[in-house]
């Protein structure tokens, strides 16, 4: 069976959080998309459903999800891969997206995106997850680079490393997250800009970029504060090199007005153009 | 040590509470805080009035122990804090307006992302045989007898006034909790329409019901107090069939 792939789109977006639903809907923000957290939109009915519906007849929706631990030992919850595909099926979003990590094992969830070593079991466990959820949902994933907090020593594979060969097993593209490279690189005491090395950056398809806090000597990727001046320079460097991407303001807790998150995603435009400049 | 040995040490030492500032790792301390502080907060969202209602630290020490004992095992969130209500029954036994307020949190936050449902009006209450005449119900509607004032607490806690003081009422109470549109809503009930819902949500039928109410009012107030109820699931938005049993 093909998969659909997703589209090279490029544009600027925002989360769209409860806080915000009113102004999205009041008046047409400068938005060219909105990423909503898929599993806050997997239910039976009701409002949630309702004004998702609302926002995709005025904006093209991206679906993030946070709960389809790829990167598990167990195998994908087939059941959950139905609720999702009936929610793309009614929101055509631009792609659906989830994390290179596993949230859970034995049935028992923690609702954290965990760390994976980067191994060959882990890429085979992944790589045959992907598989699945591709096959269920008839489209290619986009899936997103996760912040760390520990590493595995003995893993034999960069993260970089680890991601191109998942792309190239299972045909997924990438949603790069500037902010979690940079809280991983930190946290790991690695060169960011190494760090992305070998990457393949053809097959983003979108950019978080984020704020994060510091905590018992790391940095922690917690989504409450404004995208830091270190995020900003990685960005800068960076968005040079991606093609039409998709770029979003991902803010999730301490959640400002929506004008303070309009502002920030204006300068992620002057960033990629000024980038954009440099390397013409 | 393979992935699956992996996966399953770091997610015991992440649940483990004992072990949450024990860790050398300032890594593992993070993921250990991540892990209780998302069930906690997600406890707090569902349960917002019982959270009012108990106090932070009574309430937080509920959820440690909720979460000790029942680890998350739904993809969503949403679904963590459904045996909460029984833990804080169990909890409380003396004080039934803990759990009930709990109920209420429970049942409206289902409501709200419930199954939609078209309702009948009045005008659709057309039967050959009344007797036989068995409901339909909304697929959100939810009841529960209340021991407690629970339902005024709540609503006084919603409208952020002060609640008054818990107390157990004179004549055991019912609640039933269901979605109208979009917008979740309950209203109380008296013992009586309690028992002839749950009747009716069981299969009864409408004769039957009329038979609970003999019972409850006599002979001489059977038609009244059925006409009542009818009119009141209906115009409620509670019934979406008549079906002929």
């Amino acid at each position: 069976m093909s998969l659909s792939q997703p589209p090279a789109f490029r544009g600027f977006g925002l989360g769209l959080r409860i806080p915000h639903y009113a102004g999205f809907l009041a008046t047409q923000q400068p938005v060219d998309f909105v990423e909503v957290i898929s599993e806050n939109f997997m239910v039976d009915g009701g409002r949630p459903l309702h004004t998702l519906d609302r926002i995709r007849e005025r904006y093209p929706v991206a679906l993030h999800g946070v709960s389809m631990n790829l990167g598990s030992v167990d195998p994908v919850d087939v059941a959950y891969l139905h609720r999702l595909r009936a929610l793309a099926a009614r929101i055509d979003p631009l792609w659906v997206s989830d994390h290179v990590s596993w949230t859970g094992v034995d049935g028992f969830n923690s609702h954290d995106l965990l760390p994976l070593p980067y191994t060959e079991e882990a890429l085979d466990v992944l790589a045959t997850n992907i598989a699945m959820a591709q096959d269920v949902l008839g489209r290619a994933l986009v899936l997103e680079n996760p912040s760390t907090y520990v590493a595995f020593p003995d893993a034999p594979m960069t993260e970089a490393a680890f991601l191109s060969a998942l792309c190239e097993r299972t045909g997924c593209f990438l949603l790069l997250d500037i902010n979690n490279i940079h809280v991983s690189a930190t946290n790991h005491g690695l060169d960011p800009d190494e760090w992305l090395t070998g990457l393949p950056l053809d097959r983003v398809r979108q950019v978080h970029l984020a704020g994060h806090m510091q905590r018992d000597g790391l940095l922690i990727d917690t989504h409450d504060a404004p995208v830091p001046d270190p995020v900003w320079a990685l960005y800068a460097r960076f968005a040079q090199q991606l093609g039409d991407v998709a770029t979003m303001i991902e803010r999730d807790d301490r959640i400002p007005p929506l004008d303070e998150l309009l502002a920030e995603l204006e300068r992620a435009r002057g960033v990629a153009a000024a980038s954009e400049r440099r390397a013409a | 040590m393979s992935l699956r040995e992996v996966q399953k040490r770091f997610l015991a030492d992440v649940a483990d509470t004992a072990t949450e500032s024990a860790f050398e790792s300032p890594g593992m301390r993070a993921y250990a805080r991540n892990y209780h502080g998302k069930l906690v907060e997600a406890l707090r969202d569902t349960y917002a009035r019982t959270l009012l209602w108990l106090g932070d630290d009574a309430f937080d020490a509920e959820a440690r122990r909720y979460i000790d004992a029942s680890p998350p095992v739904s993809w969503t969130l949403d679904a963590y804090g459904d045996g909460f209500v029984a833990l804080l029954d169990a909890r409380f036994p003396d004080d039934p307006d803990v759990g009930e307020l709990a109920w209420l949190d429970l049942a409206l936050r289902r409501a709200f992302s419930g199954r939609s449902a078209d309702t009948l009006g009045p005008a659709s209450l057309v039967a050959d045989d009344w007797d036989r005449v068995e409901f339909v119900f909304v697929p959100t509607l939810q009841a529960r007898r209340m021991r407690s004032n629970a339902v005024v607490i709540w609503k006084a806690l919603d409208d952020e006034t002060l609640p008054p003081a818990s107390t157990v009422l004179p004549v055991e109470g019912a609640v039933r909790v269901w979605r109208e549109g979009l917008s979740p809503r309950f209203s109380s009930m008296g013992a009586d329409e309690y028992a002839c819902l749950d009747l009716a949500l069981a299969g009864g039928s409408f004769g039957e019901i009329c038979e609970l109410l003999l019972r409850w009012h006599g002979a001489g107030r059977v038609a009244t107090e059925a006409g009542h109820l009818l009119r009141a699931w209906v115009s409620d938005g509670l019934v979406t069939a008549l079906r002929q049993g």
